[in-house]
């Protein structure tokens, strides 16, 4: 081998004990982001794969994925249907529905990432690579699952109420990636802690039911008209509050679902936010993790 | 770094506080709160040592010596908490039996996991696959779920992807002690190439016939500390005699 050869042969910092120095940390997590770049048919492979799976092992597969939140969303339509009377608003399967696909997105992603770790355990303790790839190819999965949910979304509150496909589903072009931004940050979050304490994962059904109900998807917008402003303002800081309203906005449409830009530059902000603190605690942690499989 | 060094490893220091770490739930880490002295256990104590290229480098040492957590830091797996480890060239890992084994996937499926995630492209994996079917003798097994394998079976496939991956080093932990007799040539052989093209190899084993035979130096690990460094048959010899006479 001549010398010319050897210096393609690039010497690699596999291992160090934590390191120091913001240029060097901007240089690893240069490195890092390009690792997870050259890793994205892995991701791709592995969603598709659990996807593949998932059909195979029940009857009714993907569409369990749908299922869910569109029972759910049923059950609450008869009980407060019924309950809301006179006062739930026009098209209140529409309402309901859009709320519950959304959150139900949020709510697999938060549980997802936890999942795809430790169920790659024997990979994560083999093999090194991002582990974010996890992360992003469970997103993967559930993206699926929530644009099959869309289509069910339609097919239910088209013949209903009349609610069919506007110009304003052009919106979903900036709150989708917003939305899956949200939802990495947070499974990232929810991985970081749920890796080491197995614990939080069966906290989460019940802190996202509380969620749930606490965010605009069952009780109608009209609620709040009658609130305190404190209260007003205290549900509005909820997240999910902005983002719900957009997608409302992007699949129901005006009039009755304006399309607000402060919404949308709110749902960015957190989306952002979570994102950057979400996957900068992952990456920290992340060489650590093998520690806790 | 030197250009024949392959794997550099500067006091690496690795512990596990068994009772909160291993196993943390969240009771028990509100419970040890306040007592943050916790009982930690050295897994390896500033281990230092060069592997050079072309080179067959040993670990032996009694369990629990630390070789399998050393195994995993030059891996790139586990960070340590102390020390550095830089190595020159692709790595392959054959840690117990597992190149991403994930037991109810087809052999097939098994193969582009370990390789996508190894960073293999897919063409480059459709290209080998039949490759590393022949080569572990299952190609009437490759398309069952490989919880149905044999421990053999397991071992072959996990070789095959690891040689198939082209390392410049190759990290065998236990690996070989499984296959059949048959194997064990092939891939003894297989190895030998690998070491005749200046790759490198990183080999724990239990067998301690086998390291003083096929690696050129080796190290023995006692209690995460490297208790001793040479040419494989002298290291074996006084790890031989020590173990006899009891310790």
């Amino acid at each position: 081998m001549g010398f010319g050869d050897w210096q393609a042969i690039q010497s690699t910092l596999v291992a160090v004990s934590p390191p120091t120095g913001i240029f060097y940390n901007a240089r690893r997590l240069r490195t890092y982001f390009t690792d997870l770049w050259n890793r994205r048919e892995f991701a791709w492979f592995l969603a598709m794969g659990n996807l593949k799976a998932r059909n195979a092992s029940t009857a009714l597969g993907l569409f369990w994925w749908v299922l869910n939140p569109l029972l759910l969303g049923l059950v609450y339509f008869l009980v407060f249907g019924i309950f809301f009377g006179g006062s739930r608003p026009e098209g209140y399967i529409a309402y309901l529905l859009a709320g519950m696909f959304v959150f139900h997105f949020t709510h697999q992603s938060m549980t997802g990432g936890a999942n795809a770790i430790l169920q790659n355990a024997k990979l994560l303790a083999n093999l090194k690579f991002p582990r974010l790839v996890l992360l992003i190819s469970s997103l993967i999965e559930s993206s699926v699952g929530f644009l099959a949910s869309l289509l069910v979304f339609y097919a239910i509150a088209w013949p209903t109420v009349g609610v069919h496909p506007s110009r304003y589903l052009v919106l979903l072009l900036a709150v989708l990636p917003i939305h899956v931004l949200f939802n990495l940050g947070l499974s990232a979050v929810v991985a970081r802690l749920a890796v080491p304490f197995r614990d939080i994962n069966n906290f989460i059904p019940y802190l996202n039911r509380l969620w749930l109900y606490m965010s605009p998807i069952i009780w109608p917008l009209s609620f709040l008209e009658n609130a305190g402003p404190t209260l007003r303002r205290l549900v509005e800081l909820n997240p999910m509050f902005p983002l719900i309203e957009l997608y409302r906005s992007a699949l129901i449409g005006a009039p009755d679902y304006p399309f607000d830009l402060g919404d949308l530059l709110i749902s960015l902000a957190w989306a952002v936010s979570v994102f950057v603190l979400g996957v900068a605690g992952f990456i920290r942690y992340e060489t650590r993790m093998v520690r806790y499989l | 770094m030197k250009k024949d060094i392959a794997v550099s490893a500067e006091g690496v220091t690795v512990a596990f506080r068994p009772f909160v770490e291993r196993k943390p739930t969240l009771r028990k880490t509100l419970a040890n709160f306040r007592s943050r002295e916790r009982e930690t256990v050295i897994a390896l104590d500033h281990v230092s040592f060069e592997v050079k290229r072309g080179e067959a480098f040993g670990i032996v040492g009694s369990n629990g010596a630390g070789k399998s957590t050393l195994m995993r830091v030059v891996a790139g797996t586990l960070r340590p908490d102390e020390g550095r480890v830089v190595t020159t060239g692709r790595t392959s890992t054959l840690l117990q039996l597992g190149v991403g084994f994930n037991a109810e996937l087809s052999g097939t499926r098994n193969i582009y996991l370990g390789g996508l995630a190894a960073g293999l492209r897919r063409a480059t994996i459709d290209e080998i696959l039949d490759d590393i079917v022949k080569y572990a003798e299952l190609e009437e097994a490759i398309d069952r779920p490989i919880k149905t394998y044999s421990s053999g079976m397991l071992s072959r496939l996990a070789f095959s992807i690891g040689m198939h991956l082209e390392p410049d080093i190759l990290l065998l932990d236990e690996i070989l002690s499984v296959g059949d007799e048959a194997f064990r040539t092939k891939s003894e052989q297989a190895m030998q190439d690998l070491l005749d093209r200046s790759g490198t190899i990183l080999f724990v084993s239990h067998s301690l016939s086998k390291v003083a035979e096929f690696c050129d130096r080796a190290m023995w690990l006692e209690k995460g500390v490297v208790k001793d460094l040479g040419p494989a048959e002298e290291v074996v010899e006084r790890y031989r005699t020590a173990v006899a006479a009891g310790r």
